[in-house]
């Protein structure tokens, strides 16, 4: 009884911490009605230094016209294992585009920047569309985009 | 002998039989490509319904668009060249996913 009891107290104390380090982020990408095909989207992360750190979503699943998110492409080769699980489908113009994701609470406050670049078929690409220092001050605030996004924002 | 010279006007008969018609259709259809096998069939008709046997490579087109297909439907199940869709698969362990809930999508 005694070795179960200090198991499941074992358990909790290495639960715990990780639940905690972690939470629920809302990104939420309104599109332009630009008057083109579907865009492509890809929003991911650079530190503090500007060096790639990770993506966090691709709006769009041929790797063929990744070459035209070209920050991004850039940064990662189009490497697919790069998107692979947070990968979906493109976003029609004047269409939201919600993503609920589990973020690391390391993202916040430490010189984190999400970016996206965007591609519509037949039109200009737009690397950097958006740019957004990631805090937890600016949840909630939209910004807009360059091009093609009408405005970004990110809930926690 | 005589066995011989039966079996000799038999053939002979069965190859007039077959051949004179056949070479008449040949020589009937002066269309390229054509081939007049079904004259084989149908003796002396003029307007005899030709099997048409075409050089056309239509079927080869559709063997081009089938593998252009091919390769966009291997590109949407999400083949070598593609990343794995949302759902298939746990994010990347790039340090800014918890371990938490999965990612969810919506499009409004």
């Amino acid at each position: 009884m005694k070795s179960v009891l200090a198991t499941l107290a074992l358990t909790t104390a290495l639960t715990l911490p990780g639940l905690a380090m972690a939470r629920p982020v809302t990104l939420t990408t309104t599109l332009n009605r630009y008057g083109g095909d579907g865009a492509y989207l890809v929003l991911y992360v650079t530190d503090a230094s500007g060096t790639y750190a990770g993506s966090l979503w691709m709006a769009g699943r041929k790797s063929k016209y990744y070459k035209h998110l070209s920050d991004w492409r850039h940064a990662t080769a189009g490497n697919a294992a790069q998107i692979n699980g947070i990968t979906g489908a493109s976003v029609g113009a004047g269409r939201t585009l919600e993503i609920t994701l589990d973020l690391a609470d390391a993202l916040f406050d430490a010189g984190y920047t999400l970016h996206i670049d965007a591609a519509v078929e037949d039109m200009r690409d737009s690397p950097n569309e958006v740019a957004v220092p990631l805090t937890t001050q600016g949840a909630g605030t939209p910004t807009k985009g360059r091009r093609y996004v009408a405005r970004f924002t990110y809930d926690m | 002998m005589k066995k011989l010279r039966t079996l000799l006007v038999a053939s002979t008969a069965l190859t007039a039989a077959i051949g004179v018609p056949a070479w008449s259709a040949l020589r009937a259809s002066d269309g390229d490509g054509l081939w007049p096998l079904a004259a084989l069939f149908d003796e002396g008709s003029q307007a005899l319904p030709l099997l048409r046997v075409s050089d056309d490579d239509d079927e080869d087109d559709r063997d081009d668009d089938d593998r252009d297909e091919n390769e966009d439907e291997d590109e949407d199940r999400g083949g070598a060249r593609n990343p794995a869709p949302a759902g298939t698969v746990a994010p990347p362990q790039n340090g800014l996913f918890g371990t938490g809930a999965p990612p969810q999508v919506k499009v409004n």
